[in-house]
């Protein structure tokens, strides 16, 4: 249980074993079912939710077109969260949910403090996964507001090597802010160019 | 002949659904002691036990997904499914037929309940196994055989004991019709209330069977009812099959294909790298398009 969130850990704050276990003694995780909420829309998100088996999404729903527009896919070793309600102590505009039946790590403050207590590398670490995460955001709206359908799949191949295996297409478009349509003619597409029979 | 024992039996695992078409227990490779090593050549078997489909206009099924490094092998009993792949095959397998796709370097497919099928509703029960391919022939073409019932070789037994269909490998002096990479004997035997069958097959091959229909007792000695798997050890070369009631019964048994496995969902190769070329190659278009 959680060997992929420990190996994660140790290898981004280089703690011990008898570190991490002192860390995670109190530390909650949980198996979760496909479709479980874990945050919605005006709730404070209390926790970043470690993927340490499964498959999370954040995402909004349109409350006039009933439309699902998907933000972030978080897989195996992936953070999923609001960070500015968590930080801002604020409620959140997204929904957590998980699209396979998952195993869940909750971090909350208290363990990010008691992380930083015990290694000194720690802030460092969580600084620069925040300036990562502001460096996918911003490459996103860029992306979303400039690329072309194709530009913007591409993208998301190389960031989610095995999404599009793991999840229903129009998912995939509602993150890609395309129909699904589109979706179909972009892989069409590509499959056009680069399918050569033997 | 050294008889070949019993290392386990195994009970139809809790069902989970494939698409929403296909209401399987999966054997292999989740089942005690069914993993991809211990069972190569055969690295996957959902079991479809016999299951009412309702009518609809809809036809149930699993859609678009890739395949790559090995062969799907679908084996009908009850109902019928229609197949479409991006390589321009299709076909639709009934009652006692089966279809052999070689996945090979690559395919997509999509499998749905046969339209008549749907519309009237009925019992369905299939088994699907996945079948690995030698790292020397797992980026070779893709193909598809389906093998109908008249081409389905058959054994007859003495003694009014039934029958022994050969879907590929061999019977006694019946060969098979399909052609495989490797040597795998897939074979059904149906069996009359007391009919028995001698199998025999070199000792190092991996070796099960499947109650499809009936109950059976295996080397005089062991009941097995329906829906229930056989693994074999590996100490021996033969064994019996009695049926206690008149049965089907799936038997399989292959050379293992010993190299390193890799299996990530739809794919298995041998290397991770493999699995990540694999992944891919199907995000960029390389395993062709099949319209949904």
């Amino acid at each position: 249980m959680l060997q992929n969130f420990k190996q994660y850990f140790q290898k981004n704050v280089q703690i011990t074993d008898e570190q991490f276990a002192l860390l995670s003694k109190d530390l909650k995780s949980e198996k979760i079912a496909k479709h479980t909420v874990l945050l919605k829309p005006g709730d404070v998100c209390k926790h970043s939710f470690f993927v340490d088996k499964g498959l999370l999404r954040s995402y909004t729903i349109n409350e006039t077109t009933g439309k699902e527009h998907i933000i972030q896919f978080g897989s195996e070793n992936w953070i999923v969260s609001d960070r500015s309600s968590a930080y801002f102590n604020e409620p959140s505009d997204f929904f957590i949910d998980a699209i396979e039946d998952s195993t869940i790590v909750y971090i909350d403050k208290e363990f990010t403090d008691k992380a930083a207590e015990i290694s000194p590398l720690f802030r460092q670490y969580n600084e620069k996964a925040l300036h990562n995460h502001i460096r996918h955001l911003q490459k996103r709206i860029n992306l979303l507001l400039s690329a072309s359908a194709e530009q913007r799949y591409m993208d998301f191949i190389r960031l989610y090597p095995d999404i599009m295996l793991r999840v229903p297409q129009w998912m995939v478009a509602s993150y890609l802010g395309i129909t699904p349509e589109s979706l179909s003619r972009v892989r069409k597409e590509l499959a056009n160019r680069h399918f050569k029979p033997l | 002949m050294k008889t070949r024992s019993i290392e386990v039996v195994v009970s139809p695992p809790n069902p989970h659904y494939v698409g929403d078409g296909f209401r399987v227990h999966n054997f292999i490779p989740s089942g005690y002691h069914l993993d991809m090593q211990r069972m190569t050549p055969f690295i996957m078997m959902d079991y479809n036990s016999p299951f009412y489909f309702p009518p609809t206009d809809k036809p149930r099924g699993v859609g678009v997904h890739p395949h790559r490094g090995f062969e799907t092998v679908t084996i009908a009993y009850k109902g019928k499914v229609a197949h479409h792949d991006s390589a321009g095959n299709s076909g639709v397998i009934g009652e006692g037929e089966v279809q052999w796709m070689t996945a090979a370097s690559g395919i997509l497919h999509k499998e749905f309940h046969e339209t008549e099928f749907s519309k009237a509703g009925g019992d369905f029960q299939m088994v699907q196994l996945w079948v690995n391919l030698p790292a020397k022939d797992k980026m070779s073409k893709p193909k598809y055989q389906g093998i109908t019932k008249d081409q389905i070789k058959k054994y007859q037994l003495a003694d009014n004991a039934g029958v022994v269909e050969v879907i590929v490998g061999q019977y006694k002096d019946v060969t098979g019709a399909a052609s495989t990479f490797t040597p795998v004997n897939l074979l059904n035997a149906r069996l009359n209330k007391g009919g028995k069958a001698i199998f025999s097959f070199p000792k190092n091959y991996n070796t099960g069977l499947l109650v499809i229909e009936g109950s059976i007792k295996v080397n005089d000695t062991e009941a097995v009812e329906a829906n229930n798997f056989v693994l074999f050890e590996n100490d021996g070369e033969d064994f019996t099959v009695e049926a206690t009631e008149n049965a089907i019964v799936l038997v399989l048994s292959g050379e293992p294909i010993n190299e390193p496995i890799a299996a990530h969902g739809p794919f298995v190769m041998n290397t991770r790298n493999e699995i990540l070329q694999a992944m891919e190659d199907y995000n960029t278009g390389k395993f062709g398009y099949l319209e949904e």
